[in-house]
């Protein structure tokens, strides 16, 4: 399992990135922030909970005793969770044409008519991609 | 999509299932991989997105919950010091109709006595906030459930789980933007006990996410029609 899991690895750090706009799920970012600043975290934010505002205040205060690991990721890691967050804002863009003519629903309320646009047939590739980035899908 | 070929294969064996997860990482972990390689070694035990959403999307009737009812409950019976008291692995549960709802039972690392999560277990939070925003999971809200196992005393520990609860549910409101429409939280201290037979065994601190309630379809119209005409007034002040 481990050498497959390696080889995995290997094949995803040579595949060519797909979409420059592709996201990361919300585990993934909460997994590599707890991997980059965890001794971080305990030591200096104690009782502050995994709040981003929050967090991301106490570790820039402690910005001089952070790991350089924990300096280069966290400030990415809520970035890539905020950039998840803003991406089922353009959902309702990429599929606003989906949204009215085959889900008969409202682009002011676009989270109700994903389920319908995960279904229906003929959703154009653009929104495909946004609800990926947005976790929908 | 993926779900399910998922549930297909829940059956075939750890096998599968270990391969299914690889799969899913490396389609998921994206552009991190390069920024932090996980070691194989340190592989995550946390749960799977689509272990979360199968018991959960499973909905059909909406309970008769009285949240705040409930929470009233179990901070009185908590307070009991009546000589009569059964011990806890004898008590009745305080909510029984919570255990037919749909329900995901999750392992989260709180430090001692208090509502913080520890960085081990923000990858299952984020984990759950993922399953929320699944399609399959949108149309519904959650009610987030806090135990404890029956050491200490009995009333800290109800007013103790009820602070997790809330973190639970004030983590994905805030850092994944879980609308708060679709979470209530309710902490049962040591008044159903998961493991009753073993009132002091961690699976009594385990947290619990229900499936309560289908959110109201397309509310947009009769809200438009009603409320904003009543906030005006009060804006333009």
């Amino acid at each position: 399992m481990v050498r497959g899991g390696s080889f995995l690895l290997f094949v995803a750090l040579t595949a060519p990135q797909l979409a420059a706009a592709e996201t990361t799920s919300f585990a993934d970012s909460a997994a590599l922030l707890a991997r980059s600043c965890a001794a971080e975290i305990t030591a200096n934010c104690r009782g502050v909970n995994f709040n981003s505002d929050r967090l991301k205040e106490c570790l820039s205060r402690n910005q001089d005793v952070l790991s350089p690991q924990c300096k280069t990721n966290y400030f990415q890691v809520f970035d890539a969770i905020q950039k998840r967050i803003a991406a089922r804002a353009t959902v309702a863009n990429a599929c606003s044409r989906e949204i009215v003519k085959l889900c008969a629903g409202s682009t002011k309320e676009t989270s109700k008519s994903v389920p319908c646009l995960m279904t229906a047939k003929g959703v154009s590739r653009n929104c495909t991609q946004a609800m990926v980035d947005a976790g929908y899908r | 999509m993926m779900c399910p070929v998922t549930r297909n294969l829940r059956d075939i064996g750890l096998l599968a299932r270990a391969l299914l997860l690889l799969a899913g990482r490396f389609l998921l972990a994206g552009p991190f991989l390069l920024a932090a390689p996980a070691s194989p070694a340190r592989a995550q035990t946390a749960v799977a997105r689509d272990d979360i959403i199968a018991p959960l999307e499973r909905f059909e009737t909406a309970p008769d919950l009285d949240v705040a009812a409930l929470r009233q409950q179990v901070l009185e019976r908590s307070k009991s010091r009546s000589k009569n008291e059964p011990p806890p692995q004898k008590r009745p549960p305080i909510a029984p109709e919570l255990t037919k709802l749909p329900t995901f039972n999750v392992d989260i690392q709180f430090d001692v006595d208090t509502p913080i999560v520890q960085p081990a277990s923000y990858q299952t939070v984020g984990r759950i906030a993922d399953a929320m925003v699944y399609s399959s999971l949108l149309p519904y809200g959650f009610l987030i459930v806090g135990h404890t196992e029956s050491t200490g005393r009995r009333e800290n520990n109800a007013i103790l789980s009820q602070r997790r609860a809330d973190a639970i549910r004030d983590i994905l409101v805030n850092t994944f933007k879980i609308t708060s429409k679709r979470l209530q939280s309710v902490g049962l201290g040591e008044e159903q006990l998961l493991d009753p037979a073993r009132p002091n065994a961690p699976a009594n601190n385990q947290v619990q996410i229900m499936t309560v309630m289908k959110m109201p379809e397309q509310s947009e119209l009769p809200a438009a029609a009603s409320k904003p005409p009543a906030k005006k007034p009060a804006k333009k002040r």
